[in-house]
């Protein structure tokens, strides 16, 4: 499956350098107000095409730009019911922190496991491609945590079942 | 009583842009986009069966239908798209693609990103498409996946 | 070619810049609230006044290079005239603020003296476009608004050489040309290709690039004759109202936030690129001819990249990326390090990051010599306009970069 990756992954990221244009942007609907339009989705000529990369069925990217910002969700791959759990608590943990991630959203947009909200003020105060390296090495590193934290899972279970049963090895 | 605090305001603003005034319409009638549509099936199959790839996938990019109510149009443009994408060699696509001219790329991206939203669907598959996009990224450049963001007319 | 002077201004985004006259002092927004007044010393530019009264962030500003007024526009409605006096108290030469009446009911956006600088247009989020001119009675400013064919915030403005045309860029794809013919102001004007008589709020033209998006910059050439506009769909079109032509240059590079008129035949035209490029052309066609930053000659510590260097439009970014995955497909190596080299997280262009505004800095205005950019990354950069590297075909400034890498 790994060959599939490295084009997944540069589609994302090509996908993302042509998305993080953007620029300072008050708000046309209420005077005073500088508001993510992403967000807003009041002003129908602000916001652009969502763009969606996909690997397959279970594994996707949401790209949703607009002129001041950018919403990007991730559905990860989950094969089985460990996977699912795994995740759900994974993503839960890291969305009720979502104040030193900056540019993590605290709910994921319906139908996607996380959702990142990356605005002009982010993209003035950070360099651009260092946003893009950031989430590629995000999104390359939940598919390794996951798998790892599952065959952790799997040997600890086989570890407490053989101790728990060998009691019975009378 | 208190019903008026229910009103959406918005929607009765008229300076307000809709959806539809952001591109000009598309000028053929729904049932002749369908026809010209069917039409290209045709010749494309025979393009294909020439191996003449670029000529096939310049009848499908030119004219693409788009905008709201040609649906059946589209989703057979993009059928007879996805024939000649999963049947093209990996190492024919970089020529093929540099052949392409400026909007017929720009199509070719806006398909792309239609096939990847629809995982599943007919011919769809996930590697030919991202292999598609990984050359056509290094031949058009990223402004080619600009235009498909900025571009309202949905293929 | 490296460009004539690099000052790096501070670390927050310039959002605007506009030099005096004799380009002594420089008046530029930080991202903030005030305009920060930088005088000249040496090879330095040392900040002198600040000017405080707008109470929210500066969005543009004009220094009028004859009459010696700076305007400047910002988020909370209001646009301010200053002038530099004597304070009677201290004796100190002072700029006095004078109230302008935008009368718009959102944020300016945009700020332009006029050629002749009796009157500057004010482009704003409601929709409206305020053309000011002074009032003697009041001592103030006032406006009328240009609104009928806008539809959305107006994101940039540029005069023609007549002082009654006005081009505009609007977020609702369209880039238009207005009259803004004040009675008291303006005399009549003579005819020219965009139209005859011309009362206040006449559409001379409105134009749109056939992949839509929204137009960042305009421009009219020295002559008037010619409009150039910047959209965000990745292209510059070129419209020539006197022989009904209409030029659009596809770019594969990322959209361009800013232009200016070099000669009646050359744009410089900047934006998330982060390097300024060249265009030129005339009324047979237009092509991008190359870029006044040089990417190839700044990469010094980028380490023995064999990169596989396909085009890659953006710097460094995709060899980067090409490299990385390299190594996790043949070697199961995660994500490079930053330490394969100090540029890593450097951009090979001179700025850092997306440039936002240029404007001419020397030269006659058709026949501009050097230009000045400003941009996100706090940069303040005078290029030469002759030092273009050229841009050879579709894949051109990439091309280069990667003839250079597979060394």
């Amino acid at each position: 499956m790994s060959n599939v990756l490295r084009p997944y992954l540069a589609a994302v990221r090509s996908t993302l350098t042509a998305a993080l244009t953007l620029e300072d942007f008050a708000s046309q609907v209420v005077e005073r107000h500088n508001k993510p339009e992403v967000e807003v989705g009041q002003s129908k000529e602000v916001l652009l095409n969502p763009l969606v990369i996909s690997r397959n069925e279970n594994e996707r990217v949401l790209i949703e730009p607009s002129v001041n910002s950018i919403r990007l969700s991730i559905k990860i791959k989950q094969a089985d019911e460990i996977e699912r759990i795994l995740c759900h608590k994974f993503t839960r943990f890291m969305m009720q922190r979502a104040e030193s991630f900056v540019v993590l959203r605290r709910k994921p947009v319906k139908g996607y496991d996380i959702s990142f909200l990356i605005t002009n003020n982010h993209t003035d105060t950070m360099l651009k491609h260092k946003i893009v390296d950031f989430i590629i090495q995000f999104m390359e590193e939940v598919d390794k945590e996951i798998s790892e934290m599952k065959l952790s899972l799997n040997a600890r279970a086989r570890v407490v079942a053989e101790s728990y049963l060998s009691a019975f090895n009378s | 009583m208190d019903n008026f605090r229910k009103i959406d305001i918005d929607q009765y603003d008229e300076d307000v842009l809709l959806e539809s005034e952001l591109y000009e319409p598309d000028p053929r009638d729904p049932a002749q986009v369908l026809d010209d549509v069917k039409q290209k099936v045709t010749a494309v199959r025979s393009s294909l069966a020439k191996g003449d790839i670029t000529g096939a996938l310049d009848l499908v990019l030119d004219n693409a239908p788009y905008g709201p109510n040609v649906d059946e149009a589209k989703n057979i443009n993009l059928q007879t798209l996805l024939s000649i994408l999963n049947s093209t060699k990996a190492t024919e696509i970089p020529g093929v693609v540099k052949a392409l001219s400026t909007d017929a790329q720009d199509t070719l991206m806006k398909y792309l990103y239609k096939g990847m939203a629809m995982p599943g669907w007919g011919d769809v598959s996930g590697s030919v498409l991202l292999g598609w996009h990984e050359k056509l990224t290094e031949a058009a450049g990223t402004g080619c996946i600009v235009r498909a963001m900025t571009d309202r007319r949905l293929v | 070619m490296a460009p004539s002077e690099i000052h790096s201004l501070s670390q927050t985004p310039i959002t605007a810049h506009s030099f005096n006259a004799d380009r002594s002092q420089v008046a530029v927004s930080l991202n903030s609230n005030d305009v920060q007044i930088f005088a000249r010393q040496g090879q330095e530019w040392k900040p002198t006044d600040v000017l405080s009264e707008h109470d929210k962030l500066i969005t543009s500003i004009d220094w009028a290079p004859n009459t010696n007024r700076i305007v400047t526009s910002s988020q909370d409605r209001n646009a301010y005239v200053w002038q530099q006096t004597q304070d009677p108290q201290t004796g100190a030469t002072i700029w006095k603020p004078t109230l302008v009446l935008l009368r718009i009911n959102r944020a300016a956006t945009f700020v332009r003296w006029s050629p002749n600088e009796d009157k500057f247009a004010v482009a704003s989020g409601a929709r409206a476009i305020a053309i000011c001119s002074f009032d003697p009675e009041g001592d103030w400013w006032v406006s009328r608004l240009l609104k009928k064919p806008i539809r959305s915030t107006v994101l940039s403005l540029d005069w023609h050489p007549n002082n009654v045309l006005l081009a505009a860029g609007s977020a609702d794809m369209k880039a238009r040309v207005l009259s803004a013919y004040i009675k008291d102001v303006d005399k009549r004007p003579a005819p020219t290709v965009w139209g005859e008589k011309l009362p206040f709020n006449t559409i001379c033209g409105e134009y749109t690039s056939p992949t839509g998006g929204w137009v960042h910059a305009v421009g009219f050439s020295p002559s008037g004759d010619v409009l150039a506009f910047a959209s965000h769909d990745s292209s510059i079109t070129l419209v020539y109202p006197g022989q009904q032509a209409l030029y659009t240059i596809k770019m594969t590079s990322l959209p361009l936030l800013t232009l200016t008129w070099t000669t009646e035949n050359s744009i410089v035209a900047a934006g998330h690129d982060c390097q300024p490029l060249v265009f030129q052309g005339s009324e047979s066609g237009w092509e991008l001819s190359g870029s006044l930053d040089d990417p190839s000659s700044n990469k010094s510590a980028g380490g023995a990249r064999s990169g596989f260097g396909g085009a890659a439009p953006v710097g460094r970014l995709q060899s980067a990326a090409f490299n990385t995955f390299r190594n996790a497909d043949s070697r199961g190596l995660g994500s490079a390090t930053s330490g394969a080299g100090s540029g890593e997280s450097e951009l090979f262009t001179v700025h850092q990051n997306t440039i936002t505004s240029v404007r001419p800095y020397a030269g006659a205005p058709g026949n501009v010599a050097q230009v000045s950019t400003s941009g996100v990354d706090g940069k303040l950069v005078i290029w030469d306009t002759t030092a273009v590297t050229p841009a050879t075909g579709l894949g051109g400034i990439a091309g280069r970069l990667a003839a250079m890498q597979l060394k």
